[in-house]
């Protein structure tokens, strides 16, 4: 590892990034550019010690935009996964503090590698109408965001819902807050497998989700609705189908980030899948007139550097995600 | 799948929940029942994988373990020690509740030897009863997890007691089975026989964990998601291939097994060899097993039998001597616990093989694997031919071959070498190496390899485990190098010394073609 503070100049970090891989005793291998943008101090480290696991199971250039930095200059690092000398990830950190994000955005491409794909992490909550983000998503193909973790979580999904109306890019959006919930989809949906209680899916009357943070329990809450052909018909109201309320609460209890149950209330049973004392194992059960045996089901835990890996590696958009967000914005506003 | 827009109208017949939801839960109830079940394979591996399974919610809805060997136990008593098992093994740590609660409540035992009419009876009434009380739906996969000379014996029981597929019409019956199979081509042949007259081909999982391996299966997507290669795969670029499987360990605690089998039967026959046909098939048409398995067997099948008389040419064989490995001094084979302190077995070999196909006549496929070697690793490297006509460098520089390496282990990934101009008035040129290395997982790591396997047996996915055409044709591949090795005694052994490259005979076999080994 070697860092020394040069000018924010891109032929400067492009020497100073070709003289330390001459020093290495072979070529590196790349698969992504990977743009870190971190407007706060406070949460640097922790952003960095899952951005360096990324770039160390995948060889990536990093660029890490720190405008959190009071730094004057750029660094460059190049690290050695293998012990051998080759280069399998490369470090250009770029004090962004006082850069505007126009020039911003053209010092970060020209310092991309052409032909692969540039993956932007922007880990603060605020997204569209960041002026930093309207202009870095200009020159990136996937931009992972996480509109979870703060009392901001309304503000932040319902900016995201509109950025995604009004953009024309053809970019891949993933919120971490989504992906987190994938093994909630699936709990969800395991009571509809079994097709004699299929058609309760079209009956339901209320929808209650316990979770430490909104964004997950308005992301599921979207997620259901928009699968089943819900409607937004007021704040916090959704409508089936036929047009019948169906009442949403949503408490806030537990840990961040992590939903701790939902309970699915239909004309004739309540649904419920909740976390029991083990957080990594969920009770569903039935109650009413389709009750059903209680089940134990492992509830996977997923970190952020893997589900940052999994937005990196699902290149598709993901409709699903979109209806969902668009169904929250709706709620919302 | 359901269509991934809103739902305008309700789709009963899919659950529209579904839709974009990936679930790796395995969809059929089944009963899973384990001979051997008091073994060490039980304990360290298949146990606490049929754990980890559940844990990362792979197992179906419904299941039930069956425990079957000939130590008493009880139900309590088995769950004990499968406790243990798991506390011990298990790669998520100990057992926790209340999840390890509700699986050890779908674990039993039977009690028996392999001969036990009674004992197979009791084993039926005891999966009856699962698919009452547990809801397995009549499929049933049996694992055999025992020393092979009684594989045959426990198929032929599984048929007088009623369990064979053709008593089971309620669900599907599966049976896996651990290697070797068969200790030559001839054994095989007859457990084959034995197995056929009970399962079809389509019922019979042949389990090689090797082939688990992720870096195993990075090969078929290297050949066959990239198109680079493919115009260079061929006889026409490549000079040669060189496959190598080497271990630092020596047998530990396989000694008495392994005085019986030796290096050409533990690993060339069955883990080598099926590198070898995945570095050299055909494209296969489709992801589908039977594809991919189809193409393996076209390859094997034209390996070019070994003339008996050419054995001490197209192989060679080694026995490990006292050495230094990691800087500690080790002991040789003939000292090592259960071995025979005369042993003629070889814990190295090296077998030169033709392909004669269109793709890949005359150029040869060296393989080898060894015991107690300089490092433990795992590659296949293709080496292309050389340059036509020599432009470049300087006198006295070499320009070397291009080499491309696919990484099994322990380093996963794949490097190429080429040749560069050296900056600088002179037109120098030196081999280089580009290396691409895939990090290991983290947070979700990818599952070990009886895991997988385990959990693709109850999917019915066949595409990691080896058909009866590809074993007979592996056999048959090295029955002439087997033959000659037991008719001729090596009264060079031990003729290398541990930490080492193997045996100096293996370095002239390629010597002979103006070839030489990669270093270990």
């Amino acid at each position: 590892m070697n860092a020394q503070h040069i000018s924010l100049d891109t032929d400067a970090i492009r020497a100073e990034l070709a003289r330390i891989k001459r020093e290495a005793t072979t070529v590196s291998a790349t698969t992504i550019n990977f743009v870190v943008f971190i407007d706060d101090a406070e949460r640097r480290d922790w952003v960095m010690e899952r951005a360096t696991m990324i770039a160390d199971k995948h060889p990536s250039r990093m660029l890490v935009l720190d405008c959190s930095s009071t730094d004057d200059g750029a660094t460059v690092e190049t690290f050695s996964g293998d012990g051998h000398g080759t280069i399998t990830s490369e470090r250009i950190s770029i004090p962004c503090r006082n850069i505007e994000p126009a020039a911003l955005r053209a010092l970060t491409h020209a310092l991309t590698i052409p032909d692969l794909p540039t993956v932007l992490w922007w880990t603060p909550q605020e997204t569209a109408g960041n002026p930093h983000f309207d202009s870095l998503i200009e020159i990136a193909a996937d931009v992972v965001v996480d509109s979870s973790g703060s009392t901001r979580d309304n503000d932040a999904i319902t900016g995201l819902a509109a950025f995604l109306e009004r953009t024309r890019r053809r970019l891949t959006l993933r919120d971490l807050a989504w992906m987190r919930l994938s093994p909630w989809h699936d709990m969800v949906a395991q009571f509809f497998d079994d097709a004699a209680l299929r058609e309760e899916l079209f009956c339901i009357r209320s929808l209650k989700i316990v979770s430490g943070s909104s964004a997950e329990a308005l992301y599921l809450a979207g997620w259901l609705g928009s699968r089943l052909g819900w409607r937004a018909c007021g704040k916090y109201e959704f409508c089936d189908r036929d047009g019948t309320p169906v009442t949403f609460s949503l408490v806030r209890d537990g840990a961040m980030r992590r939903v701790q149950s939902v309970a699915i209330t239909t004309t004739s049973s309540t649904y419920t899948a909740e976390v029991t004392s083990d957080p990594g194992v969920v009770r569903l059960f039935v109650d009413g007139k389709k009750s059903r045996p209680e089940r134990l089901a492992p509830l996977q835990a997923i970190d952020n550097a893997s589900l940052i890996e999994r937005a990196i590696l699902e290149r598709q958009s993901d409709t699903i995600f979109e209806t969902a967000l668009r169904m929250v914005g709706a709620i919302l506003t | 799948m359901a269509d991934q827009t809103t739902l305008d109208r309700p789709t009963l017949d899919e659950n529209p929940l579904r839709a974009g939801v990936a679930s790796n839960r395995i969809s059929d109830p089944c009963s899973i029942v384990f001979f051997g079940a008091s073994g060490d394979l039980m304990k360290r591996m298949l146990l606490p994988a049929m754990y980890n399974l559940r844990l990362g919610d792979i197992m179906p809805s419904n299941f039930g373990i069956i425990g079957f060997s000939r130590s008493e136990f009880t139900n309590e008593e088995f769950r004990d020690e499968m406790k243990k098992s798991v506390d011990e093994f298990s790669r998520s740590g100990p057992a926790r509740d209340p999840l390890w609660s509700d699986f050890a409540n779908k674990l039993s035992y039977v009690a028996g030897t392999f001969d036990d009419v009674a004992a197979f009876k009791a084993l039926k009434k005891q999966l009856d009863k699962n698919d009452e009380e547990l809801g397995t739906n009549g499929n049933r996969l049996f694992y055999l997890s025992t020393p092979p000379t009684v594989f045959g014996k426990i198929v032929d029981m599984l048929a007088q007691a009623g369990l064979g597929p053709k008593d089971n019409p309620k669900g599907w019956t599966r049976i896996i089975i651990e290697k070797p199979f068969g200790t030559d081509l001839a054994s095989a042949r007859a457990l084959q026989t034995d197995v056929g007259r009970v399962f079809d081909e389509k019922q019979v999982y042949r389990i090689d964990h090797y082939l688990g391996k992720e870096p195993v299966q990075d090969i078929m997507a290297l050949r066959f998601a990239n198109v680079i290669f493919e115009p260079l795969w061929n006889r026409r670029y490549v000079d040669c291939v060189q496959i190598t499987a080497s271990e630092t360990v020596g047998v530990e605690l396989r000694g008495g097994y392994y005085d019986n089998a030796g290096a050409l039967r533990d690993m060339i026959q069955n883990h080598v060899i099926n590198l070898l046909a995945l570095v050299a098939m055909e494209p296969p048409v489709s992801p589908n097993a039977d594809n991919i398995r189809d193409e393996k067997f076209k390859v094997l099948s034209a390996l070019r039998p070994i003339d008996p008389d050419r054995v001490m040419y197209d192989a060679a064989r080694g026995q490990y001597a006292a050495g230094m490995i990691d800087g500690k001094p080790v002991q040789g084979y003939r000292d090592e616990p259960d071995v025979n302190p005369k042993s003629n077995i070889e814990t190295y070999a090296a077998v030169k093989f033709y392909i004669d196909n269109w793709r890949w006549a005359e150029v040869p496929f060296y393989l080898r694997s060894g015991k107690r070697l300089a490092r433990k690793y795992s590659e296949i490297a293709v080496r292309f031919k050389g340059i036509p006509h020599r432009l470049f460098g300087e006198a006295g520089d070499s320009i070397d071959n291009n080499v491309l390496v696919m990484k099994i282990q322990p380093e996963e990934g794949v490097s190429l070498r080429f040749s560069a101009k050296v900056p600088g008035p002179k037109m120098h040129i030196r081999s280089v190496s580009m290396d691409f290395n895939y990090g290991t997982g983290f947070g979700v790591v990818s599952a070990p390899a009886y895991e997988r396997l385990i959990g693709d047996a109850m999917r019915g996915d066949a595409t990691l485990f080896t058909r009866w055409d590809a074993v007979e044709a592996a056999w048959a591949a090295v029955t002439p190098v087997l033959d000659r090795w037991s008719q001729l005694k090596d009264d060079s052994f031990p003729n290398y010394a541990s930490g080492g490259q193997g045996p100096i005979s293996s370095d002239a076999m390629l010597e002979d073609d103006n070839r030489e080994w990669r270093t270990i």
